[in-house]
């Protein structure tokens, strides 16, 4: 620090922001664990509901899926949307949010780059999305009693997709010109690829027809990713669901950092 | 010495409209500099832009010598800005705000609660440390957002309509504390409504109106440049028919019977003194003499009605 800088606090950065970055990443973790029973109680509650009526009530009368109980088959779909949706909501309600705010601008005034605030405030959506997933697996491995074969493919799974679904969210965030239309993309898309991405059925399950639209869906490689993980089973190859898993949180990422970098919807 | 602000030929165009049309500005280390204009003149665009808020269509813009987009980081620590509006998540509490504001400035966390609390002590904010700021009074928000702003201690304070819808207390304690802190060294940039305020505070001024710089120059050379001005005076006893008939050539507003008068004239014609003289001629007795509004509001209307 030369003799003209003495009275600033901040230091001077030659290489990255990190602990700019590390308070961007707490801040966003803060915000959801604030209001826990707002974020993480209620994916609990819905996926005790699905083993509920569809395991324990309907799932009796379903004979057996790929060799294990529909309650063991349903589970890992159910962890997945839990992820995805959780994932996906932090950073769209959090971006949007600090836009109507205008609270956008304290990090826009601060000294940390485009790609730093990007990845700062998606790793608070894989944050969330990991809590989710945690805590919905113990809730189904108490209630289901299913065993997960291959921890480490399961992690991988749920944090590659909370990235992928956290930078879908950012994006929603940054696009959107109020509430409404920050739950188009969840109402249209989001939902209806989840119901339709295999959480509830084995792709063989399906007409011909339907089963090649189907594989057209990157949320059913995701599920049968995660499925692979815990059963051991899955309707796609464990390469391609992971090859499928990396693209699709490659792309919107980089959308993210140029659109971001750019002052889309940021900056005038 | 290198300039605390250097904006040139600094362009910004919207599709349908042209925010700034090339304008320069120099700030020098130390300068309690005032940029006055009216509504929509491009006053917000240009903080926005030295502050890392809007991108500029063209022109070149440094702090401190360092190029506000080849530099970005080094500038943006330099500079702490306090919008006009109040721009923060208020369900955030008072405390959790600053100190997350000083990490992302890439300050250490004890360093950060350090320089929390010195400066809600300052601004009397203490008590309110772990209150939501959607719980807070419009002055406590307007002290928040400052408060926010100085977290880093930037060499350069930029305040967008500080003192817009405050107290005549808090008002004072602003410029107290805004004095303070010009006189330790930071450099300040205001823009501001209030006249009166940029005449009280500002020793250089920037008028700028439609995207352009009218004038720039000291406060006091700015009033200077008046050369028409107006004087109320009350008198002692109420005006006769007679005294009025005494004014002569005096330009002068007044009714009979009333103790106020007002005598507009041109000051590089007609000084002080021989307006007095003339008045005491007359036959009338001065109980009190001040102006007629604000001097540098008269110079203000001048330059953006041309």
């Amino acid at each position: 620090m030369n003799s003209s800088d003495e009275h600033i606090y901040a230091p001077k950065l030659t290489c990255g922001n990190f602990v700019g970055f590390k308070t961007l990443v707490l801040r966003e973790c803060h915000r959801f664990l604030r209001v826990w029973n707002q974020t993480l109680v209620p994916p609990l509650i819905t996926t005790m509901l699905y083993i509920l009526i569809f395991g324990y009530s309907l799932g009796s009368r379903i004979s057996e899926v790929q060799n294990v109980s529909y309650m063991e088959f349903l589970v890992p779909g159910l962890v997945m949307m839990g992820v995805i949706n959780g994932a996906y909501q932090n950073t769209s309600s959090s971006l949007y949010i600090a836009r109507f705010h205008g609270n956008i601008q304290e990090l826009l005034v601060s000294s940390m780059s485009s790609f730093e605030i990007v990845l700062g405030i998606i790793l608070g959506g894989v944050a969330r999305g990991i809590c989710t997933g945690v805590i919905v697996s113990a809730a189904a491995v108490v209630m289901a009693g299913v065993e997960i074969l291959h921890l480490p493919t399961a992690l991988f799974f749920i944090v590659v997709v909370s990235f992928a679904f956290a930078s879908f969210g950012f994006l929603s965030g940054l696009w959107a010109e109020d509430f409404d239309s920050l739950s188009l993309f969840q109402t249209y898309v989001l939902t209806p690829l989840t119901y339709l991405g295999g959480v509830f059925f084995s792709v063989g399950m399906l007409p011909v027809l339907w089963q090649k639209i189907a594989m057209a869906n990157p949320i059913l490689y995701f599920v049968n990713g995660l499925r692979y993980a815990f059963l051991g089973i899955s309707d796609i190859s464990l390469p391609v669901a992971v090859v499928t898993v990396l693209f699709s949180a490659i792309i919107p990422f980089v959308a993210c950092c140029v659109l971001f970098h750019r002052g889309y919807h940021i900056k005038t | 010495m290198t300039p605390a602000v250097q904006i040139s030929k600094l362009d910004k165009h919207y599709p349908d409209v042209t925010a700034l049309d090339g304008i320069a500005l120099e700030i020098q280390p130390g300068d309690f500099y005032g940029l006055l204009g009216p509504n929509g003149a491009g006053k917000t665009t240009t903080i926005n832009i030295l502050a890392g808020l809007c991108n500029k269509t063209a022109g070149d813009v440094a702090i401190f010598g360092r190029d506000i987009d080849d530099d970005y980081r080094d500038c943006r620590r330099l500079v702490g800005l306090v919008p006009q509006e109040f721009n923060f998540d208020v369900f955030v509490r008072l405390r959790h705000m600053l100190v997350f504001q000083g990490g992302f400035f890439g300050l250490p966390r004890r360093t950060c609660e350090a320089r929390a609390d010195e400066l809600l002590a300052e601004f009397d904010l203490t008590d309110k440390a772990d209150t939501q700021l959607r719980n807070l009074s419009g002055g406590m928000k307007r002290r928040a957002i400052i408060t926010r702003a100085l977290m880093h201690r930037p060499k350069i304070l930029i305040l967008d309509e500080p003192t817009a819808g405050v107290d005549v207390d808090l008002r004072r304690l602003l410029w107290q504390y805004l004095r303070r802190l010009n006189a330790e060294g930071t450099t300040i940039l205001l823009t501001t409504h209030y006249i009166e305020e940029a005449e009280a505070l500002c020793d250089r001024i920037a008028i700028i109106n439609e995207g352009c710089i009218v004038a720039v120059d000291t406060t006091r050379n700015l009033v200077a440049r008046l050369t028409t001005e107006a004087v109320h005076i009350t008198l002692t006893a109420p005006l006769t028919n007679g005294t009025l008939e005494n004014f002569g050539e005096l330009q002068v507003e007044a009714t009979e019977g009333s103790n106020e008068l007002t005598v507009t004239f041109n000051r590089r014609q007609m000084p002080y003194h021989s307006i007095l003289e003339r008045l005491i001629a007359a036959g009338v007795c001065i109980d009190n003499i001040r102006p007629a509004g604000n001097q540098l509001e008269q110079v203000f209307v001048n330059l953006t009605r041309q």
